[in-house]
């Protein structure tokens, strides 16, 4: 006989508002086994945690089934507390009160409070057929991988290494540095980009926990939280990263031209160069896609060779393969600009002066093509008049959705930044739909912008056109002046948001990190788990998460970095017991629930029986999150969850049925 | 009613706001969030005043007694740019041929022009009556002296049906 305790919670008026939780424990009271019943405001509370324990004492109590708020908010509260009364955490029961009634129900009290007794009744049942269930620890790797050297990555890898973590970055470009190092300016303070992300690169690179491999790229992911495996290729740069000294020697020989990704093919580069001027490292990389000696696999030029003093140059290189340990990974792999060409109607790729965000950003960098003066591409002048448009491919339901959260602060800031550099002698407008400046300093930024005589225009324009001599124009409609004004600007800068990085399909599924609506990775909760993807020890960092922009990358790099330490830091983990389990004797190999595992966490084993071999599952149960997919599809019933065994979820859909014509339940 | 327009002392109504938002399956007029995108573009403004952002926020509101009746919903030329331009896939287009539709309902006053090419279509199946026209050379040709097939005019069928169906909206 088991001894119950049923506990009501009230969650203020969450709950009792709406289900009349005191008809709802006198229901309790009625049921088998029961022993006592309370209902309480704050089950939740101090005082209502001690009202559990004291009833564990006084009552010999060995179930406890709490009526209360969904079990992902406070079923570890409780636990603990039944621990502490010294009861087994596992013989608890919670049931939703909240999220499956009261809140979905809130203009049918009666019926309501008839679903929360049906539910009770369910919990009860099923108490009495919980199992004490003990926690297992597995020992993990004090090493950390960081995917992905922009700023989220540097700040992450910092904060591991320093907090004495070994920690392996991979970048896939020749150099770290990002997204971040084709800003020139940041906002709101102006501060100049490189001038606060070079040293970090650079101690990157100098630090000893920090092994930093660029040009490289994940191949594959094995293991579990704590022990993952992960195979790293690393391309050849067919050059001897020991002997190049970044003297650029073998650049000005090399006779390919190739458009300049970094300077978001405003310039060209060489088939031989070096990434940026700030790279880290300061290495020159072949582009084997253009290289005439790797293209065609002959003797033919080999000028960078010959130009080379350190002789580094070395078309033989060949890839390399790295297998790393690592307990923890940080995904930090950033995001992409949105491809303005795909909203045809504003001339993006057909009209020369019509830019994105980020080619301004390298005009207006001094170490861009044009030395950091504000040029119109086409002809090279001086723009007199230039014209941003906003919410390009963002909150727009034929591209994305969401809101890019950087675009209208980049465009006060590079509006700010052309008022600065061209004085009086430039017309500038921001045609704009509602503009978002709401992070710290953000307001007074967008203030700063008003007093320097920048004008805001409260509409977007449709079209933009060229007359037959190349200029442009366009018609907006402002609706605070209730007129349709007509702009000729000499340079359209569009504020093009951030999408969703192109190996992100890649990165989801090596990582097991699934994606949101928008197609950038999920986080584990919205709001109380903001740093973890689903998948157990894989972090998330930056933009790959959510469009962010600089200092909420960077707070969420080191949350990310501490949420690792706090994973990793005791060299052991707790794991949860609600796993799956299997019944040799039952197991029939079939492998179903091998192909159906999400996580990975089944594999199979040969294990010889009478003389025959045959395949048996095993559950790897640091990797098993207890999803329950496995169960439900065994064909013999050989894989359980623990606690959420056949028996244990039959007699809850029984207890369900059992007063199916009680009043009310019509 | 809690909204009031203090110029015109006119007041929403929720009902005809309902019937047009009814009319519109898969046409998210609610989410526009006035990005002037549809008037910044629109062909029938620059000659008509028609500021199809304004018929969106007063459908919006609830303030649609007016509209049927007003000249301005006959304005728009149908070029269809709004649709395909706006990023909330609002459609200023759709809204305007549901308020027509109902000025039709209302039996509101609807322009010459429009029954006038409704009577052409039924007695010749075309929306425009075949003309003359002049070429650079000055000189004026029709369909015969292109050598271009006849007109056949519908028969009686197409007739009934075109009745039934206008019938039937």
């Amino acid at each position: 006989m088991a001894r119950i305790g049923v506990y009501v919670c009230h969650c203020g008026l969450n709950i009792a508002g709406v289900v009349d939780v005191e008809k709802v424990a006198e229901y309790a009271k009625t049921l088998p086994d029961v022993v006592t019943v309370k209902h309480y405001t704050y089950m939740c509370s101090e005082p209502g945690q001690r009202l559990i324990q004291d009833d564990i004492r006084a009552h010999k109590l060995d179930r406890i089934v709490i009526a209360t708020c969904s079990p992902r908010m406070h079923e570890d509260t409780f636990r603990k507390a039944v621990a502490e009364a010294g009861l087994n955490p596992y013989l608890t029961e919670i049931v939703n009160l909240r999220e499956d009634v009261s809140w979905v129900h809130i203009h049918e009290p009666e019926r309501a409070t008839e679903k929360a007794k049906a539910l009770v009744r369910m919990g009860v049942a099923r108490a009495k057929l919980l199992e004490p269930l003990e926690k297992h620890k597995v020992s993990v790797e004090k090493n950390v991988l960081v995917v992905g050297g922009g700023i989220a990555g540097i700040q992450a890898s910092l904060d591991l290494a320093d907090a004495g973590f070994k920690v392996y970055l991979v970048e896939k470009a020749p150099s770290i540095g990002g997204r971040m190092a084709q800003l020139d300016k940041t906002f709101p303070t102006l501060d100049c980009s490189a001038c606060i992300l070079t040293p970090k690169m650079v101690d990157v690179a100098k630090h000893q926990n920090i092994t930093l491999l660029t040009n490289a790229e994940i191949t594959a992911v094995n293991g579990f939280v704590g022990n993952y495996e992960v195979s790293i290729l690393k391309k050849p740069r067919y050059v001897d990263e020991k002997k190049c000294v970044g003297c650029e020697l073998c650049t000005k020989v090399c006779p390919v031209k190739v458009p300049d990704k970094f300077n978001e093919n405003l310039t060209e580069k060489r088939a031989v160069y070096i990434y940026s001027a700030h790279a880290v490292p300061k290495i020159a990389v072949v582009d084997p896609e253009h290289c005439l000696r790797l293209k065609f696999d002959k003797d033919v030029c080999g000028k960078c060779q010959i130009a080379c003093e350190p002789k580094a140059i070395d078309f033989k290189q060949q890839p390399e393969r790295i297998q790393v340990k690592v307990g923890g990974i940080v995904v930090a792999v950033g995001s992409e600009v949105f491809d303005a060409a795909r909203m045809a109607e504003l001339g993006y790729g057909r009209f020369k002066n019509v830019i994105s965000n980020m080619e301004f950003e390298r005009i207006s960098d001094a170490s861009g093509p044009t030395s950091g003066k504000i040029h119109s591409p086409k002809d090279g002048k001086t723009p007199k008049t230039i014209a941003f448009i906003q919410c390009v491919g963002s909150r727009d339901k034929r591209f994305h959705e969401y809101c890019c959260r950087v675009g209208c602060m980049v465009t006060l800031k590079q509006a700010i930044l052309a008022r600065e550099k061209i004085h009086d002698n430039v017309r500038i407008y921001v045609c704009y739909v509602d503009l978002r400046a709401f992070g710290k300093g953000y307001d007074e930024f967008y203030t700063r912008a008003r007093n320097m005589d920048i004008d805001f225009i409260a509409g977007i324009p449709s079209e933009i056109h060229a007359t037959t001599d190349g200029s442009l124009y366009f018609d907006v409609y402002d609706k605070n002046t209730n007129k349709l004004l007509q702009i000729h600007p000499d340079l359209v800068v569009l504020g093009t948001g951030l999408v969703p990085n192109n190996d992100l399909a890649k990165i989801s599924a090596l990582f097991h990190a699934s994606r949101s609506a928008d197609g950038f990775l999920l986080e584990a909760h919205p709001k109380l788990r903001p740093l973890e993807s689903a998948m157990a020890g894989v972090f998330l960092a930056g933009a790959c998460q959510g469009p962010k922009d600089i200092p909420d990358t960077v707070a969420q790099a080191s949350g990310a970095a501490a949420k690792a330490i706090d994973l990793l830091s005791s060299g052991e983990i707790e794991l949860e017991p609600l796993k799956a389990v299997v019944d040799k004797d039952l197991c029939s190999g079939c492998r179903i629930c091998e192909s159906i595992c999400p996580f990975v966490a089944i594999e199979m084993k040969p294990e010889t029986v009478k003389g025959e071999e045959k395949l048996r599952a095993e559950v790897i149960e640091a990797m098993c999150q207890g999803c329950g997919a496995c169960s439900s599809a065994c064909p013999t019933s050989a894989i359980k969850i623990q606690q959420y065994n056949n028996k244990q979820v039959l007699t809850q859909v029984e207890a369900a049925l059992a007063e199916t014509c009680a009043e009310g339940g019509k | 009613m809690s909204l009031v327009d203090l110029m015109s002392m006119a007041k929403p109504n929720l009902e005809s706001r309902d019937k047009i938002l009814a009319k519109l399956k898969g046409i998210e007029l609610v989410n526009c969030y006035q990005c002037m995108k549809c008037t910044s573009g629109c062909t029938a403004l620059k000659l008509l005043e028609l500021k199809p952002n304004e018929i969106m926020k007063l459908v919006n509101l609830g303030f649609v007694d007016e509209l049927p009746s007003s000249d301005i919903i006959w304005t728009c030329v149908t070029c269809l740019k709004c649709v395909q331009r706006c990023p909330q896939k609002a459609s200023p287009y759709h809204v305007i041929m549901a308020l027509r539709n109902l000025a039709v309902e209302k039996e509101a006053k609807v322009p010459e022009g429009f029954l006038k090419a409704v009577s052409q279509i039924l007695e010749t199946g075309l929306a425009e009556p075949p003309q003359k026209i002049v070429t650079r050379k000055m000189e004026t040709v029709d369909r015969e002296c292109l050598k271009l097939p006849k007109i056949k005019f519908p028969k009686e069928s197409f007739q009934a049906a075109f009745m039934k169906a206008m019938e039937e909206k």
